[in-house]
């Protein structure tokens, strides 16, 4: 994560939103393997060192696609731009699989991690599709079919759904052979739901699902984030406040030190290593990036629910209004209060039968339990020192998956993404070479 | 006669009219497609790889360089070093969360236009350029205008009285401009001597002038008041010298057009590719923010005004 990133969360954080809520959320379960572990969190942030990914092929072509998908919701005025589903194809020129891969919360289709995973697919030979997260703003508005995000069944359908009305689209002459789901992140639980949803309906033939990262139970994960949040910035504005000068500070002295004349992009790169020094710094840092992920979802949920928690219903914000007080408050809203505010209670509307411990207890990849346990198609790569899983998660991965599970000693979360271990064994998966599976 | 007079404003209506239909069938047609395909240029991972771990290298030997115990001092640093040294930005000295932005109407405004425009014209149009272009002739092209900027680099250096600069810039445009084949090739930039244009802004900025209120100006994004004037005032100067006739007449149009593709052609941004209606506030925030840490980089033998917590960040 660049400097710049870092300062475009700090963007979006301070101020206090605290009212009694109705619905209680129940406190997450054991901590993250790797929030103690200054390696995980230094990997967790940089990322892959370029030195260690590979092999990459010298060009991969790029095309995008705009598409306006039949079931899209009315939009809200200040959503405008996000009216089309951009996804990003590169295609073979000779017939060949497709590999659909599934961004992270929040994240659009065509990031850097998606990058290197397309760069890598499509030198193994395969045709890359890349999708947003469905907690993407720009998926929520054109593909969700509820506006309200982060119901790892729901986004399945509608990821599914628009899986399916892209590939009908394809230009004619992409000729596909074969087509396997993978996803990093919360895009990797999405990538197995959206299989499990074809093993039955039978619509794609989704032959293999690679999750990398992915997250075992959503509600465990965001309830750590939040206190992961919660413990390197604390609530309100003082903390977050104190991070942005910390950062601002660091960042005019190298500054100034370096005798540049602009502060561009080479700079803020090497700026990058030295800005962030603690523990504690790499930790807020990641529980920012989230937070700022959050306010998007948060907006859109508000809006497409009628929650009316951000925003007025009656008097929806209009394009050119300001939304620095909306941001504000979102700074300082914590993914419970999505759930409870928002989430639970447009879910428990909809759902007969619903309770708030349904609601916990669908959105695991237990929901999939019987087909990741019997299955020989369903694949997984994680680290044990992954920030969004704990040791009993973990371990449910291992014994779910048995053999087909890679389990690397370090990386935190994403940090080894495409280095030369993970994407040889992510490859021996999806091509049916892995030793564990079939 | 004047049946013919009537036909002809008859048949030029018609004319309008038809390509005012095929106009709209065509904008209309854009906009209700189900499906729209941009090919993007080709990404070459291999390459940026290579690039990326050069780059890593590089910094990890100037981290190197830079923590043996005699720091290097630049010439420029050794021209002013008679200047006590400054003491170091606190995080006190950091201004406010908020953004200073009087004219937030108006910059949303030009801000929504411009990302249109972006996204209809200027983008398609750079895209296209990186693709039908060979990368060695953009390289060319791009340095050509590079160098151009360099006359204005000298007289703002100047201005400044940054002479260390002033004479590299020089040294820089009369290297390119002759060895480099009126500034095809940066040759320059290869004997040790890198590209670090300055404006009228920046001269300003030296002056003493604060950056005013943030300004978002049509086709060219997030400035601000300084900023906006700098760049008038750099355009009036380049009009004025008006080198190699460049700058009048019809073929400063087709130059314009040019320079402006090639710049967006070498800018990775993408108007909304955040989806965020959080967007506006986010770009506002990190300009003004490396606006102001500019400016501190620009006066460093003064302490960084405090700021006063209460006023927002550029006020």
């Amino acid at each position: 994560m660049k400097p710049l990133a870092v300062f475009a969360l700090i963007a979006l954080c301070s101020s206090s939103f605290a009212e009694p809520t109705p619905i209680e959320l129940p406190p997450a379960p054991g901590p993250a393997t790797g929030l103690a572990d200054p390696a995980a969190l230094r990997a967790t942030v940089f990322g892959t060192p370029p030195q260690d990914i590979g092999p990459l092929p010298e060009t991969v072509p790029l095309l995008e696609m705009d598409l306006a998908l039949p079931w899209r919701r009315p939009v809200p005025q200040i959503f405008w731009f996000d009216k089309r589903l951009r996804v990003w194809l590169s295609a073979q020129k000779k017939p060949a699989p497709l590999a659909v891969v599934i961004a992270g919360t929040g994240s659009d289709a065509n990031t850097s991690k998606l990058s290197v995973l397309r760069a890598i697919l499509y030198g193994a030979g395969f045709h890359v599709l890349t999708l947003p997260s469905p907690t993407f703003p720009g998926f929520i508005v054109s593909a969700s079919s509820t506006g309200v995000a982060g119901d790892l069944l729901q986004d399945g359908r509608d990821l599914y759904a628009a899986m399916g009305e892209i590939i009908a689209h394809l230009p004619r002459k992409v000729r596909i052979t074969d087509v396997d789901v993978l996803g990093y992140s919360l895009g990797g639980a999405n990538a197995a739901i959206v299989k499990s949803i074809d093993d039955t309906q039978h619509k794609l033939h989704i032959h293999r699902a690679v999750m990398i990262n992915p997250p075992v139970s959503l509600f465990a994960s965001i309830g750590r984030l939040d206190k992961l949040y919660a413990v390197s910035l604390g609530n309100g504005d003082a903390g977050i406040e104190r991070f942005y000068q910390q950062l601002y500070a660091a960042l005019a002295n190298d500054y100034r030190a370096s005798g540049r004349v602009a502060l561009d992009e080479d700079f803020l790169l090497g700026a990058a290593a030295a800005v962030l020094k603690t523990d504690a710094q790499f930790r807020a840092a990641i529980a920012l990036s989230f937070r700022i992920a959050l306010s998007n979802v948060f907006l859109a949920g508000d809006l497409y629910s009628g929650a009316g928690v951000v925003t007025d219903p009656a008097h929806p914000p209009k394009v050119g209004d300001s939304l620095e007080a909306t941001a504000q408050i979102l700074r300082n809203t914590t993914f419970a209060e999505y759930f409870t505010r928002v989430f639970a209670p447009y879910y428990l509307k909809r759902l007969p039968n619903a309770t708030v411990d349904s609601l916990i207890a669908q959105n695991r990849l237990d929901v999939i339990g019987d087909q990741l346990r019997t299955d020989p198609d369903y694949y997984c790569l994680t680290n044990s020192d992954d920030l969004i899983l704990d040791r009993a998660e973990l371990g449910w991965l291992k014994s779910t998956l048995g053999g087909r599970i890679a389990v690397y000693d370090h990386g935190g979360h994403l940090g080894n993404l495409g280095d030369r271990q993970q994407a040889a064994d992510m490859l021996a998966m999806l091509e049916g070479r892995w030793p564990g599976g079939r | 006669m004047a049946g013919g007079a009537v036909m002809r404003t008859c048949r030029a209506v018609m004319r309008t009219r038809l390509g005012c239909t095929v106009a709209v069938l065509m904008l209309a047609g854009c906009a209700t497609r189900e499906v729209e395909f941009h090919r993007w240029p080709a990404e070459t991972p291999a390459a940026n790889n290579r690039a990326d771990i050069a780059k890593l290298q590089g910094l990890q030997a100037a981290g190197a360089a830079a923590s043996k115990p005699a720091p290097q001092a630049s010439p420029e640093h050794a021209g002013s070093a008679a200047e006590p040294p400054s003491p170091p930005v606190e995080p006190d000295d950091a201004p406010s969360l908020k953004t200073y932005d009087p004219w937030a109407r108006l910059n949303r405004f030009t801000y929504r236009f411009n990302a249109r425009f972006d996204e209809a014209l200027f983008l398609p149009a750079a895209n296209g350029y990186r693709r039908i272009v060979p990368a060695p002739l953009r390289g060319g092209v791009h340095n050509f205008f590079a160098n151009l900027t360099e006359v204005d680099s000298v007289i703002n250096y100047t201005l400044q009285g940054r002479l260390h600069r002033t004479v590299r810039s020089f040294g820089r445009f009369v290297i390119n401009s002759t060895l480099g084949i009126g500034g095809l090739f940066d040759i320059a930039g290869r004997l040790d001597l890198p590209y670090e244009p300055t404006g009228f802004g920046t001269t300003l900025a030296k002056w003493g002038m604060h950056p005013g209120p943030y300004l978002v100006i049509p086709l060219l994004g997030p400035s601000t008041f300084r900023e906006g004037v700098g760049y008038a005032v750099d355009y009036g100067t380049s009009y004025e010298i008006n080198l190699a006739d460049l700058y009048r007449g019809y073929q400063s149009w087709g130059l314009g057009v040019v320079n402006a593709v090639d710049q967006r052609a070498n800018i990775d941004f993408r108007y909304y590719s955040t989806g965020s209606p959080f967007e506006y506030e986010t770009i506002r925030f990190l300009y003004v923010r490396k606006q102001l840490i500019e400016d501190a980089g620009l006066h460093k033998s003064k302490p960084v005004p405090k700021p006063n917590p209460n006023e927002p960040a550029g006020k």
